[in-house]
């Protein structure tokens, strides 16, 4: 309550004469009461402190002067207090979105009855809560945007009217408050900057939590409330009861009096609160209509539903496909009966393509979430940084899109701390002193890609070189190209900075960037021009339920190659092969010795062909390098649903998961980087090693 | 009766009710009736490489993929050697549905609670908690599993002559 019982004391010290005496000490005790939260508000409530003294003591030339400057320094201490606890919710956020207050249980519990309306309204809110905090970094940028300051309210509006008629009592508390805070700058009282935009976008994140801790209180786990609420609301009220007019000041202590700021929005805003609580459906839905105009009309559904359904249809154009190469029908006689299955397969694959587009999602809020990290990253390491977002309505399956974003976040931190420079060596360089990072997606030939560019320093070549020799990491300068020497960011542990800062540095990033774009069968290709900047092009399969993949046979058993990491294969010539050791068997492919590995031999499958110039050699590359694998046959390509094996199978070293194959049957999808690293180890004639539940 | 009663060891709670029985080797195992999902021919099995002998592969049960277990080797028995009277009986544990090799399917009883006798302790070296207990109904000796355990990838193969011993000591 430091907050409150500062602007109790300048309240107290404006009504003051410089003569009364008693008045005076009791406003320097009051003072000394109040626990700095910062070393800037401590220093300007030791100087305010020591004004009073001079005041009281009679040794200040101009009393009346050095008592308004005092209130002056205790206006300005008030000040930090509100932006402080605002900014430090926010870092502390920033770290620990998740963490709740341990051994602080709900006070209450969702009633059985509501439940359902419960997770109706965390599914709402948690779309308003997105909506506004896009509408908060609008603002930031263009002020007078009216709409998006409407678009804020009626966000924490319809939150706060919900969660009261549900009892959801801490979340209507927060929202009421941060409404309250919307309406002074609805009403231009205040401007939406600096702390007020810091205490919105905290007061956000809290709401944020405190709804999805109501989703994880429907699934019976105790609801907790986030680190450091009480900080923030004590913030949102005293910002908001602050900068109130003298009028509305004196309304304030008459009604709401010494329960001080806390009181303060909460009083005058009750009848509203009553209203919403009476009749609580009608401002929501009253927030709702505009969105169902804008949006057309739609239906919610569980997600799981969803997939299944997804799946589903994928077995039925595999069951229709064993349908349609049924003998009876290659016999020629059936002409009546081959018409009937090549029609019912028409509407089996427009089925097929409508399912996969229910699952597709636009990549926006992925994008949104990347302008908040822009600003609090270019806050963080005092850099101008704009963020310029293009094809953001681009189509991605949704189970895709939770798992680019940490990659994209992993990006852009590293564009905002490495590419872009500081503003003075941006002006010394004749550059604009706001950078420009630009996001963009498009569809391009069945995959999607997105482009992440900055207009900063770029690459350094030579930098890399040094760092990566430092690491031991095998370079020559003169035989590498640059796109070779700027792939080596992407090895584990490198960074090029010396400094770790707060933000990026740390060695962590790129090696963790390429992990999780290839992990979703994607690729990532970096270009960059010194001075001028960097661009990272992420290509990503549309969807990950569909795989294209190479079956490929191995003695009785067939596999699947998935075809992202095949680049060709080959018969192997005799004089093409060479045996180093007594195990390890190379393959000549393209003027370069790769190792080459038996499937036969690494699975134990028996009846595999053992000559390998009759087998084919399939040279594959990952992140560990190229190699061949050496199978009986290529049976032919075709797209794959992938399926877990599920966790009894456990996790087998060098199988991805699995998929039905056209005749019905299971078939193994390889994990190549795995096989890889099996074969390594194993010299390829170990029994792999495998991990069981 | 009381007499008789006094060397009865007493099975746990609960384990009256159906039960669904089948053949693995000469000995009849039932599973009760809720775990087991349904019963399917032997269709054609992937052997997933490098995983334990127990684990004859992964099947395709109307596009989930589902394993399938030989319980005979999970118990010390020799592999399961499918022929027309073989099924997959398809059984739902707590981690997820599960295919079991059976080579014969028997019929489903109902178990009231003084037929079922907890599973004997014999000794350290043998484990017998994947047993649920025995039922002892018309001569014959059922082993009935607790399928979670029986499936834990913990080393059972030990029981393996326990049926057998119990099964002379009952035919007399």
């Amino acid at each position: 309550m430091a907050i409150l019982a500062l602007t109790e004391a300048c309240r107290r010290i404006s009504a003051l004469s410089t003569g009364d005496l008693d008045g005076l000490a009791g406003a320097v005790a009051m003072i000394e009461e109040v626990e700095p939260v910062s070393t800037v508000q401590a220093r300007l409530l030791d100087e305010a402190v020591i004004a009073l003294r001079a005041v009281m003591s009679g040794a200040a030339a101009d009393p009346r002067a050095t008592l308004s400057s005092a209130l002056r320094f205790l206006d300005t201490a008030a000040l930090i207090g509100a932006s402080g606890a605002g900014a430090g919710l926010a870092a502390e956020d920033a770290s620990e979105r998740v963490s709740s207050e341990p051994d602080a249980p709900a006070a209450f519990s969702i009633d059985e009855d509501d439940r359902e309306l419960v997770s109706e309204f965390v599914t709402e809110s948690l779309d308003y809560l997105a909506q506004a905090e896009a509408a908060m970094l609008v603002l930031e940028t263009h002020p007078e945007d009216a709409e998006a300051v409407d678009t804020i309210f009626r966000a924490f509006h319809t939150v706060k009217g919900v969660s009261a008629m549900l009892g959801l009592g801490p979340i209507s508390a927060l929202a009421h408050r941060a409404e309250s805070l919307l309406t002074k700058v609805r009403s231009r009282e205040l401007p939406f900057s600096g702390d007020v935009s810091d205490l919105s976008l905290a007061a956000v994140d809290a709401l944020k939590a405190l709804v999805d801790g109501a989703a994880a209180a429907i699934a019976g786990e105790p609801w907790t409330s986030p680190v450091g609420l009480e900080k923030l609301a004590e913030g949102l009220a005293s910002a908001t009861g602050l900068r109130l007019d003298p009028r509305s000041t004196v309304q304030t202590e008459d009604a709401g009096g010494p329960e001080g700021g806390g009181g303060v929005g909460g009083t005058r805003r009750a009848p509203a609160e009553a209203r919403a609580r009476g009749d609580g459906p009608t401002p929501a839905l009253a927030g709702t209509a505009p969105r169902t105009d804008a949006e057309g009309q739609s239906v919610r559904m569980r997600t799981e539903l969803l997939d299944r359904l997804v799946d589903m249809v994928g077995e039925l154009v595999i069951a229709q496909s064993m349908v349609r190469q049924d003998p009876t029908l290659g016999r020629g006689d059936q002409a009546e009966l081959v018409r009937k299955v090549a029609h019912s397969g028409k509407i089996v694959r427009e089925l097929q393509e409508l399912t996969m587009s229910l699952r597709m999602v636009p990549l926006k809020p992925t994008f949104q979430k990347l302008a908040r990290v822009v600003r609090d990253t270019a806050q963080k390491s005092g850099k101008r940084v704009a963020l310029a977002l293009e094809g953001d309505d681009t189509e991605i399956d949704r189970n895709m899109v939770d798992v680019i974003a940490d990659p994209m976040v992993h990006m852009l931190r590293n564009a905002v701390d490495h590419g872009i420079e500081s503003p003075a060596v941006r002006l010394a360089s004749h550059k604009p002193e706001t950078g420009t990072i630009r996001v963009s997606a498009s569809h391009s030939g069945g995959s999607v890609v997105v482009t992440l560019s900055d207009d900063g320093a770029g690459l350094d070549r030579a930098r890399i070189i040094t760092k990566a020799r430092e690491r031991g990491l095998a370079v020559s300068d003169g035989l590498m190209t640059d796109s070779e020497v700027y792939n080596l960011i992407f090895e584990a542990g490198f960074s090029t900075r010396d400094e770790v800062t707060d933000v990026s540095g740390r060695g962590v990033g790129m090696d963790v960037v390429r992990r999780a774009v290839q992990a979703l069968n994607g690729r990532i290709e970096i270009t960059s021009t010194k001075g001028a900047g960097t661009t990272f092009t992420v290509r990503l399969p549309l969807t990950l339920a569909v795989t294209d993949g190479m079956l490929v046979r191995v003695g009785a058993e067939r596999f699947i190659v998935p075809t992202t990491s095949i680049q060709t294969s080959v018969r192997p010539l005799r004089e093409n092969l060479a045996t180093v050791t007594k195990h390890g068997e190379l393959l000549l492919t393209r003027g370069e010795l790769i190792p080459m590995f038996r499937l036969a031999r690494l699975f134990a499958i028996e009846g595999a062909t053992e000559d390998p110039t009759r087998a084919l050699a399939v040279v594959v590359s990952g992140a560990e390098g190229r190699c061949a694998l050496l199978v009986d046959e290529l049976l032919g390509q075709q797209q794959v649903v992938a399926k877990s094996l599920g966790e009894r199978v456990g996790n087998v070293r060098g199988i991805a998961g699995g998929t039905i194959l056209g005749d019905g049957r299971v078939g193994l999808i390889l994990d190549t980087a795995e096989i890889i690293a099996l074969a390594r180890e194993g010299s390829g004639d170990r029994e792999p090693h495998v991990a069981l539940n | 009766m009381t007499s008789h009663a006094n060397h009865r060891r007493v099975a746990p709670p609960g384990v009256a009710g159906k039960y669904f029985t089948f053949f693995l080797g000469p000995e009849e195992y039932g599973l009760p009736i809720l775990v087991v999902r349904e019963i399917i021919g032997i269709l054609s099995i992937t052997h997933v490489p490098g995983t334990p002998p127990w684990m004859r592969g992964v099947i395709n049960l109307r596009g989930k993929i589902i394993p399938v277990c030989d319980l005979r080797v999970k118990l010390g028995m020799s592999p399961v050697t499918t022929d027309d009277r073989s099924c997959i009986v398809v059984v739902q544990t707590q981690e997820a549905q599960t295919g079991i090799v059976v080579d014969r399917v028997s019929e489903v009883v109902d178990l009231a609670e003084e037929a079922v006798e907890a599973a004997p302790n014999l000794g350290v070296d043998v484990r017998t908690d994947y047993l649920l207990g025995l039922a002892t109904t018309g001569g014959k000796v059922r082993l009935l599993l607790d399928i979670d355990r029986a499936l834990s990838s913990a080393d059972i193969a030990k029981a393996r002559s326990l049926a057998t011993d119990l099964e002379a000591q009952a035919t007399p």
